[in-house]
């Protein structure tokens, strides 16, 4: 088997598993359609890591493979490249989706036809991030949203087929519009791949003008839907915080930064691709600081989370944005650009444990208002968790997501801070970090011990928890804490792999150096002063407002539409 | 011209359904005529360069460009799946809420909840 075909298997062999998981759910019942299906996850989500590994050291060097698919001649076929960065989101993709498989297995959604859905969803993850085509992006953003709609809709909340219906519906709306921006570029250039818009855009007089730069919003604002940046973040908070908690981990780790990054592919090559960015990093460090205030007005515990998850994304965007304004070409773009994937990969890891372990104690709780619940430990403690596992994976996500030392999220966000030092973006980061830290303190007080008998009553012996959800909450608060210690070595990977194992880029961040501590203080003791201001009578009051601010459905296209304006005339002018 | 025209107008009527409209069924309906506008658009992009069919047979010449019907076919296909996973969605909706209003829907399911 060549290279080049060797690249296609974190696409073929996650298909692979949902064509067996789903024979398995006509042609078997009962123990047989059980084996046949755990072959098929473990096909799709087992073995691409051998080809990783694998693939590891050849992406070390800075070997990229890229070429036709089926070998058509160039002007007709698909284009694919596989470099360091999809390297890098495919790693993350599968490490969330097999934490989030085996966390279902315990929790539920289960069963064959939820494990197909599942794999057809990492198939396309995969492919989004692979392809340098315009249409094959747009057709991979379909499948992955067609998925991601059936995920969400499976749970049987009776908020879920609405949270669902609407997504589909300001999604689906939004690839139409990806189809016109398409078109657009097809009828200047008369080519799909990536690489021909670019040059042939290069040689028109003037870029193309207005049409091309038109098309090119219309196509970034539609993959920053699915991203969920301000203001297209509507469609989030419903779908994230009412589907099945396995669900919700895969989505806020992995779904919403996979278009981002295939994204990146397309601006870093677009003459107007630059200052597309830089609209975008604004829009990132305006997301996390806006949503981390909406996140701490929030009553319902995985909605808090939801809110926080475009918070982060901001983050992300920010340090993003500013990479594909300066160009991943340059030394400090390929920092910005390492910082923000250090970023997406560390908070899919602390968010998926978040929100498992939220999940965990909820469910058992049979409640979700943070307001209500109190004493989950206890709770937890009567479903048979001597050793309080939830509680101290609940507690290293918390820590990871309000960058604590050692773990995760300190150290991408130390490494985010660095590499955004001195602009604008810098000051709104470092107040959503406080905010952070506020809306968390708010949501760990569910864990608070509550006075002997008034706890929730059981009046049965609960069902003990199952082992897949410990497994998998065991194994990402494990990878939380190692890539908290292990940061400096990845951060330089990472590096090496993004900048296509090119000169060595020159940086001086210390991640452990009494200067980021002192900041780290300084965050956390303004955290706790915000977190008391917000209970405060005048506080909550302000919260209740921002809380029950108006939400509707038309709303969802308004901002989609003021959004694509906003970016036209960003280009435009 | 006058196709583009008409295009244009399919469009503005199949967003001023997704917008306008408060019934989800026609919502849906909606969201299928913008998806047919932007084939049709396609479609009529493609014969800009020629007006017979791209099927390579003796005597034929003129034909027009083949990329955008591949690309549109693909597109119908992904179009039928979303129309088909909407209409499924707006069953279970109306299970829930006994009603296709979506201001109705959305109190129910806030009472719910």
């Amino acid at each position: 088997m060549s290279l080049e075909d060797m690249v296609f298997l974190p696409v073929v062999l996650p298909l692979l598993g949902a064509a067996l998981a789903l024979c398995a759910k006509v042609f078997l019942t009962g123990r047989a359609s059980r084996i046949l299906e755990y072959t098929g996850v473990f096909i799709g989500l087992g073995l691409p890591w051998l080809f990783f590994v694998y693939i590891t050291p050849m992406m070390y060097a800075g070997q990229a493979v890229s070429g036709v698919i089926g070998a058509w001649h160039t002007g007709v076929g698909i284009m694919y490249r596989f470099d360091g960065l999809a390297y890098l989101v495919n790693i993350l993709g599968f490490s969330v989706a097999a934490a989030a498989w085996v966390y279902a297995l315990g929790a539920g959604p289960k069963g064959p036809s939820f494990s197909s859905v599942f794999l057809i969803q990492t198939a396309s993850l995969a492919a989004a991030i692979m392809t340098a085509d315009l249409f094959n992006l747009f057709v991979c953003l379909e499948v992955l949203g067609i998925a991601s709609y059936v995920l969400i809709a499976s749970s049987d909340k009776p908020g879920a087929a609405l949270a669902s219906f609407s997504y589909l519906m300001v999604s689906a709306t939004a690839m139409v519009f990806f189809l016109l921006g398409l078109y657009g570029l097809y009828r200047l250039t008369g080519v799909l791949s990536y690489e021909g818009i670019a040059s042939a855009l290069n040689q028109l007089p003037d870029a193309g003008g207005p049409v091309a730069l038109v098309s090119l919003s219309l196509i970034v604002a539609a993959v920053a839907m699915r991203v969920a940046v301000m203001p297209l973040y509507g469609w989030l908070p419903d779908a994230h915080a009412l589907a099945p908690h396995a669900i919700s981990a895969v989505l806020s780790g992995v779904l919403i930064k996979t278009p981002l990054f295939a994204l990146s592919r397309v601006l870093m090559l677009m003459p107007a691709g630059a200052s597309a960015g830089q609209l975008m990093g604004y829009a990132g460090a305006v997301t996390a600081l806006a949503a981390v205030v909406i996140a701490l007005s929030q009553k319902d515990a995985k909605r808090l989370l939801a809110y926080h998850s475009i918070s982060q994304i901001g983050y992300i965007v920010s340090a993003w944005g500013a990479a594909i304004q300066v160009g991943t070409t340059t030394g400090a773009g390929v920092v910005l650009m390492a910082a923000a994937f250090m970023h997406a990969f560390y908070h899919a890891l602390f968010k998926g444990l978040l929100f498992l372990s939220i999940g965990t104690t909820v469910d058992r709780a049979g409640e979700r208002n943070v307001y209500v619940l109190r004493g989950a430990g206890r709770i937890l403690r009567a479903h048979g968790e001597r050793f309080p596992v939830t509680l101290i994976c609940f507690l290293i996500g918390a820590l990871s997501i309000s960058a604590i030392p050692p773990l995760n999220g300190y150290a991408s966000k130390a490494a985010i801070s660095y590499a955004l030092k001195g602009t604008p973006h810098y000051y709104l980061l470092f107040a959503a970090s406080i905010g952070t830290v506020a809306s968390f303190i708010k949501l760990s007080r569910i864990f608070w011990p509550t006075p002997k008998g008034s706890a929730a009553v059981l009046d049965d012996v609960p069902a003990a928890i199952p082992w897949p959800i410990h497994l998998s909450q065991i194994f990402l608060g494990l990878l939380c804490v190692i890539g908290g210690l292990a940061a400096p070595a990845l951060f330089a990977f990472v590096l090496r792999l993004i900048s296509a194992g090119g000169a060595d880029v020159a940086i001086s961040l210390k991640f452990y150096s009494s200067g980021t501590m002192i900041k780290t203080l300084i965050i956390t003791a303004s955290g706790v002063l915000l977190f008391l201001g917000a209970i405060t009578p005048k506080g909550s009051a302000l919260l209740k407002r921002v809380r029950e601010r108006r939400r509707d459905f038309e709303g969802l296209f308004v901002s989609f539409a003021l959004g694509t304006a906003a970016l036209a005339g960003w280009l435009l002018l | 011209m006058i196709e583009r025209i008409l295009i244009l107008l399919l469009f503005l009527v199949g967003f001023s359904g997704i917008l306008a409209r408060k019934n989800i069924i026609k919502k849906i309906f909606g969201l299928t005529l913008i998806n047919s506008a932007a084939v049709l658009l396609f479609v009529v992009e493609g014969s800009r360069v020629g007006s017979q069919a791209p099927i390579m047979e003796q005597g034929i010449s003129q034909v027009v460009d083949p990329i955008p019907q591949a690309l549109m076919l693909t597109a119908i296909v992904i179009g039928v799946c979303v129309t088909a996973l909407a209409l499924a969605l707006a069953f279970r909706l109306y299970q829930a809420a006994g009603s296709f209003d979506i201001d109705e829907i959305r109190r129910r399911v806030h009472d719910e909840s």
